[in-house]
């Protein structure tokens, strides 16, 4: 007994278990984040619930609480109707509710605004046409009916856009003679004389452009009277009728008369729309297009000003540094980098490239704008240059690994046979490292897309009113602050009005952010993998 | 190809080759240069915090008056135009660029009478009271308006009577003496006068803007007769402090017009000679007739009253205290003794920070600037004085980063964090002790949680776990490694601190539960015969734990409720609450420390894993081969053998649990707090940094200790990877000789 007590068998299995719990929390954590993150899609059914006071509600379920003890369980209902009610959410207690139907004529309605609406179409107003629900083919129609308003909504912002593009220019007009007025001269004869100049030349530009701008305004009238006159008739689980217009709405669906095929249409429109759409209603609805967009974009940037630096600092380590103190120092400093924590990058960005090296460049370049900060403000060149530091030995560290697989007869070759150091690094040593270099590129993009808090104080915005990259002069705005997916986690789970509504969308986008790390880490692994066999193989 | 052209092509080539070398050599020297930029940065960001004021006479200069007694003194915001109100009524303006009088205004006086005393009513308005020895109470604003123009900013300063105003005539028919007088203006333009006549009393009048009435007051009866030898209003006109001659200060409460009560009496250290109010409406100062200069505020006693506590002494004169200025910006103030010596002191800190001479003589009046950027006196000889103070950082010094401070309305001297408020007059307080306390509290619940787990499953993979297993769990915890920590603090916030609350006796019960069922089913498995054992494939204690896990979990959601019946009357919060005073706070340290160790586990797990394997095969085999058993061999000689890397994974671990930021952002409340209860969170210093950075003013207070916050993470952290790296080594050198 003494001896099997010494055994330790106990502690193997102790060790054991540890593992066990450590990859369970794993799988629990992506488990969550998949159901939670997945399930956001698809379209839940709607329940009608009339209680025994006569109360009725209608929603989708979306929380229970089973006590075991049926006199305490509780339903939670995602009521929307935002505008109606203010609350999105209701906590109903099961022993109060008389009745539950799915009744399928239930619609579900995602608006632009105010979040959804569930309820019952009662009529579609088209002009003066009117369609009462009581015709067979009502939904069809209703859909029709969604389809024009839709396009005409399209045509309203177009022409919008054409007149603002026109007026363009004797705005600007206006605006310089605006300065004229606060500017340290007014009230001189040379100001009055300069706005008089501008006077005139605004009236010629104002006439040249009125027969054009009175038919697009005549047009603008005549849709935006139509676009007002198409909306539907919706009626509220308690037959409270509000009138919501068509192009107000985004799309709208009887989920409980949908079979599991129309769902799964529906899903997958939802995803699309989740990757390839704006925000709506504060970041809690619609898309995180612009988040992901600004989180690639500043990746990019970031492995622009990384990877040369890592390279070259790897390089030197192994085929140039003299063995030693220097050595050493150097080694130490980039492990010592690669455990500063993250946000010290940040402040450190803020501090150094936003005030100093941004402030300056304002003072150098934009004084004219000052004291309104050009450079001065976190923009995506600070956050990725702040960025580029902190991924700086990870590039380094896989870089160095790929260079000491390179097989040292190969270099001796090369210098054999006359080459310079550099012709041999060039053409020996960085082909065969370039799965390390690769390795470290990934890694270090995954690192930086996952990372959070040296962004939102170098750079990073809520809701970002344009892309850093676009189709007008200079294309690349390297000032312009940008979305980011891991900050937008936090931004909607945690400084979002309505909390519960937006989590959905949270656990979405932790999902989308999560499958883009994983999916970059496995890639550098497999890439190290293949780096280790190919020169197993390769050696002499 | 000639020879001249191979030559210049190797010259090229190895041109080439040179310029390349130096190139990467810059490379290389770039990581060296990045860190220790940052660091230098950081502490050059931090190191103004440590420099105290300096005052610079500016000039001095003669007013253009040469009998009559100033009474009242200003100057504009911008520093360029200065003025004084004399007992004659004279207004006079100068510049601070001609040093010339360029206007002057008169306060017309009936016959011979003179001002005896003069005070201004607000630390941002140039308003002023006069008092005549006729009874007469005037009161004005002088406006410095700005105009701007192509030349630049002109200043041009008028004067407006607000009020003149005569005290009714005592029985005594001699005519009312206004000795000593104070005002304030409200924000409401509700003004509050106090003065005290030449019998002695102590008048009050106030005049209330909202309701358009006007109160007076007699509070002679609540002095008791005393000679009153100093009064102050406070600047939101609801105090009145008198100080009597016989050292008794008396505090009066105006927040209610009708109604005024003296709200607290104490005896002061010394004979008050000169008393003020400080920003913030709540401390006062009393300058001593001994000299001594003391700041006073009142604090809740336990019976729910307000008393006045003397809570910092300073740096005494030799002298009787006879003027104080206060900042209109910051707690700073300055005391001038009878003979004009002058000390600059600070009210959070209780540090004096400089003392001066500004005049030979004692000084008559003087102010702060609006922007407490100067001093402006002037002296029993009609001459102005101008100081330029800078003193960007008053509020912090080593002792109140690091050591209790008093601050107004604290019960005791405390560590705070509490860095913005609404206005100017908030007092703020910047104790890193919260913030560095909060910051090792995560870390040790989060270690707490990760180092077993963590060395455990490492010492598994490396030496028990079949080498297929093996090799497929590295990069399961490489992923892990790779989640956003991002993603791990919203879940931590949104989803496990609601699941932990409630199913936190379920959890509890688990981890009781877990070893005494693991131990008996140990005890059931030793029964098994060896030969039946020795069939069973390798890494089947893993597929033995699952059902372990699952069985006690059923244990756990079945007996929870009664479990918390016994013995936590049924509900565990309420208990804490009621019998340990404890307040369950939904995000708390448990939330974190399992967050933040799941973010640490796969750092020391990868690092100490690579160390155990690492151990060379002759030591395990030589051990094997002497009889050891399996789990012997890993206690005495793999262990050992690896400990330097397993340190070096704690110390990672550790830099990595300091540093983190989103997870204790996310999983916290984010308070400052001082209290190691598992179950209330914490402020850490790293998050602090995110939430306060953005908001902080550049260059200011606030800015900078933040900087000094971010460079003691560095230094936390720098000191944890230099020892992982050093002692790692060493360690691993012992043991490389086998």
């Amino acid at each position: 007994m003494a001896q099997k007590k010494q055994s330790g068998n106990n502690y193997v299995f102790t060790a054991g278990m540890a593992l066990v719990i450590t990859l369970g929390m794993t799988a629990w954590v992506i488990i969550i984040i998949l159901f939670k993150g997945l399930n956001f899609f698809w379209p839940g059914d709607l329940v009608l619930v009339d209680m025994e006071n006569g109360d009725t509600y209608l929603g989708e379920v979306w929380d229970e609480k089973v006590s075991g003890n049926l006199e305490e369980d509780e339903l939670q209902l995602k009521i929307g109707n935002r505008d109606l009610y203010g609350l999105d959410f209701i906590w109903l207690n099961e022993r109060d509710i008389a009745r539950k139907n799915y009744l399928e004529n239930a619609v579900t309605l995602e608006r632009e605004e105010y979040g959804n609406f569930y309820g019952f179409i009662s009529s579609i107003h088209m002009g003066d046409t009117v369609y009462q629900n009581n015709l067979a083919d009502f939904f069809d129609r209703a859909q029709e009916a969604h389809d024009v308003a839709l396009s005409k909504a399209e045509q309203i912002r177009e022409i919008q856009n054409e007149l603002v593009e026109l007026t363009q220019p004797s705005a600007e007009i206006q605006r310089e003679i605006a300065l004229v007025g606060i500017s340290l001269e007014a009230n001189t004869p040379v100001a009055s004389k300069k706005v008089e100049l501008l006077q005139k030349k605004l009236s010629e530009k104002e006439e040249a452009i009125a027969p054009q701008l009175a038919s697009f305004n005549s047009t603008l009238e005549k849709l935006v009277v139509e676009d007002r006159n198409m909306f539907l008739e919706v009626a509220d689980a308690s037959g409270k009728i509000k009138k919501i217009a068509l192009s107000s709405i985004v799309r709208f669906y009887q989920p409980n008369e949908m079979g599991v095929i129309r769902k799964s249409v529906h899903y997958i429109e939802k995803i699309w729309e989740f990757v390839a759409d704006n925000p709506r209603e504060s970041n809690t609805e619609g898309g995180v297009f612009p988040a992901i967009f600004g989180t690639v974009l500043m990746v990019l940037l970031m492995s622009i000003a990384v990877v040369p630096i890592g390279v070259m600092a790897a390089i030197y380590l192994n085929e140039y540094a003299p063995q030693g103190m220097v050595v050493r120092f150097i080694r130490l400093s980039v492990n010592n980098l690669a455990g500063v924590p993250s946000i010290v990058f940040g402040v450190f960005g803020l501090g150094f490239f936003v005030y100093v090296v941004g402030g300056s460049i304002d003072q150098l370049f934009f004084g004219d704008t000052l004291p309104e900060p050009t450079f001065g403000t976190g923009g995506i060149l600070w956050a990725s240059l702040t960025l580029a530091l902190l991924t700086l030995p990870v590039v380094v560290v896989a870089t160095e690994e790929g260079l000491l697989a390179v097989p040292r007869a190969n270099k001796e070759g090369a210098l054999a046979l006359g080459a310079t150091k550099w012709q041999m690094i060039r053409n020996v040593v960085l082909p065969n490292a370039m799965p390390g270099i690769l390795t470290g590129l990934i890694l270090a993009i995954s690192r930086g897309a996952g990372e959070v808090a040296p962004l939102m104080i170098t750079g990073v915005v809520k809701l970002a009113p344009s892309l850093a990259l676009d189709w007008s002069f200079p294309f690349l705005h390297l000032d312009r602050k940008f979305m980011h997916l891991g900050f937008h986690i936090y931004d909607v789970g945690f400084q979002s009005p309505n909390v519960e509504a937006a989590k959905p969308m949270v656990y979405s986008t932790a999902l989308l952010l999560i499958v883009i790390v994983v999916m970059l880490n496995l890639f550098a692994i497999y890439v190290r993998n293949n780096l280790r066999k190919k020169f197993k193989t390769a050696t002499f | 190809m000639n020879a001249e052209n191979k030559t210049s092509f190797r010259k090229k080539v190895k041109n080439t080759d040179k310029k390349v070398r130096w190139l990467i050599t810059i490379g290389g020297y770039t990581i060296i240069v990045n860190i220790v930029a940052i660091m230098l940065f950081l502490l050059y960001q931090s190191l103004p915090l440590s420099l105290g004021a300096t005052i610079e006479k500016w000039f001095s200069v003669p007013s253009s008056n040469n009998a009559a007694k100033v009474l009242v003194t200003g100057i504009d915001p911008y520093l360029e135009v200065f003025y004084e109100i004399d007992a004659q009524g004279d207004v006079r303006y100068y510049s601070t660029v001609s040093k010339k009088k360029i206007g002057e205004n008169k306060i017309a006086l009936n016959g011979a009478e003179q001002f005896l005393s003069g005070a201004k009513g607000s630390l941002q308005k140039e308003i002023f009271t006069l008092g005549s020895d006729s009874g007469r109470i005037v009161t004005g604003l002088i406006t410095m308006a700005a105009t701007y123009s192509s030349q630049g900013r002109s200043i041009s300063p008028s004067l407006e009577i607000i009020e003149d105003w005569q005290v009714p005539a005592t029985n005594d028919s001699i005519p009312n003496h206004i000795e000593k007088i104070s005002l304030s203006q409200n924000e409401d333009e509700s003004r509050v006068w106090a003065w005290q006549d030449h019998s002695g009393d102590v008048q009050l009048r106030i005049y209330d803007a909202d309701m358009d009435e006007e109160y007076n007051y007699n509070l002679s009866s609540d002095l008791k007769g005393e000679n009153v030898t100093a009064l102050t209003l406070s600047a939101n006109a609801e105090n009145l402090v008198v100080a009597g001659q016989t050292g008794r200060v008396y505090w009066f409460d105006l927040s209610d017009f009708e109604d005024i009560t003296l709200k607290d009496e104490f005896q002061a250290t010394s004979l008050v000679s000169s008393i003020n109010y400080l920003l913030g409406d709540q401390a006062i100062v009393l300058g001593g007739t001994d000299g001594s200069v003391s700041t006073w505020f009142p604090v809740r006693t336990p019976a729910n009253l307000f008393k006045f506590r003397k809570v910092h002494t300073f740096t005494a004169h030799a002298f009787p205290v006879i003027n104080i200025f206060v900042s209109g910006r910051n707690r700073n103030f300055l005391t001038i003794d009878k003979k004009g010596n002058a000390k600059l002191h600070y009210s959070t800190t209780g540090q004096t920070q400089i003392e001066f001479r500004p005049a030979d003589f004692p000084i008559l009046s003087g102010t702060f600037a609006p922007k407490s950027n100067a001093i402006i006196v002037i002296d029993a000889q009609n001459k102005f004085g101008l100081f330029k103070l800078e003193n960007p950082h008053p509020e912090t010094d080593l002792t109140s980063l690091f050591t209790p401070v008093w601050y107004e309305g604290y019960p005791d001297a405390e560590f705070v964090w509490q860095s913005t408020g609404g206005s100017d007059e908030f007092e703020p307080k910047l104790s890193l002790i919260p913030l560095i306390f909060g910051t090792f509290k995560g870390t040790l619940f989060a270690m707490i949680f990760s180092i077993p787990l963590a060395l455990l499953a490492a010492i598994y993979v490396s030496r028990f776990a079949p080498p297929n297993l093996a090799r497929q769990i590295k990069p399961t915890v490489e992923i892990m490694a790779a989640l956003p920590s991002v993603v791990i603090g919203f879940l931590a916030g949104l989803y496990f601190s609601p699941f932990f609350e409630k199913y936190l006796m379920v959890i509890i019960l688990f981890v009781l539960v877990l070893p005494l069922i693991f131990l008996s089913i140990m005890y059931l498995l030793q029964r098994i015969p060896d030969n039946w054992k020795s069939k069973l494939p390798p890494g089947v204690e893993i597929l033995f734990s699952i059902p372990i896990g699952l069985i006690t979990l059923l244990i756990a959601i079945v007996f929870a409720p009664a479990f918390e019946k016994l013995f936590f009357e049924g509900n565990f919060q309420q208990w804490l609450y009621h019998v340990l005073h404890i307040t369950y706070e939904t995000r708390n340290s448990l939330v974190v420390g399992f967050a933040l160790g799941f973010a640490v586990i796969p750092i020391i797990f990868t690092v100490s894993e690579d160390a155990l394997t690492n151990v060379p095969e002759s030591l395990t085999s030589a051990s094997l081969a002497l009889g050891a058993s399996p789990w012997q061999t890993v206690r005495r000689v793999v262990l050992p053998a690896a400990s330097g890397g397993i340190f070096a994974a704690i110390m990672l671990g550790l830099g990595r649990a300091v540093g983190e930021t989103m997870i204790v952002l996310m999983a916290t409340g984010n308070t400052p707090i001082l209290d190691l209860n598992p179950f209330n969170g914490f402020r850490a210093m790293s998050a602090c940094i995110a939430v306060e950075i953005p908001e902080a003013p550049v260059g200011g207070t606030l800015y900078r200790v933040l900087f000094l916050t971010g460079l003691l993470l560095f230094i936390f952290t720098f000191i944890l990877n230099t020892l992982s790296s050093l002692v790692g080594d060493r360690l691993r050198k012992k043991y490389a000789r086998f």
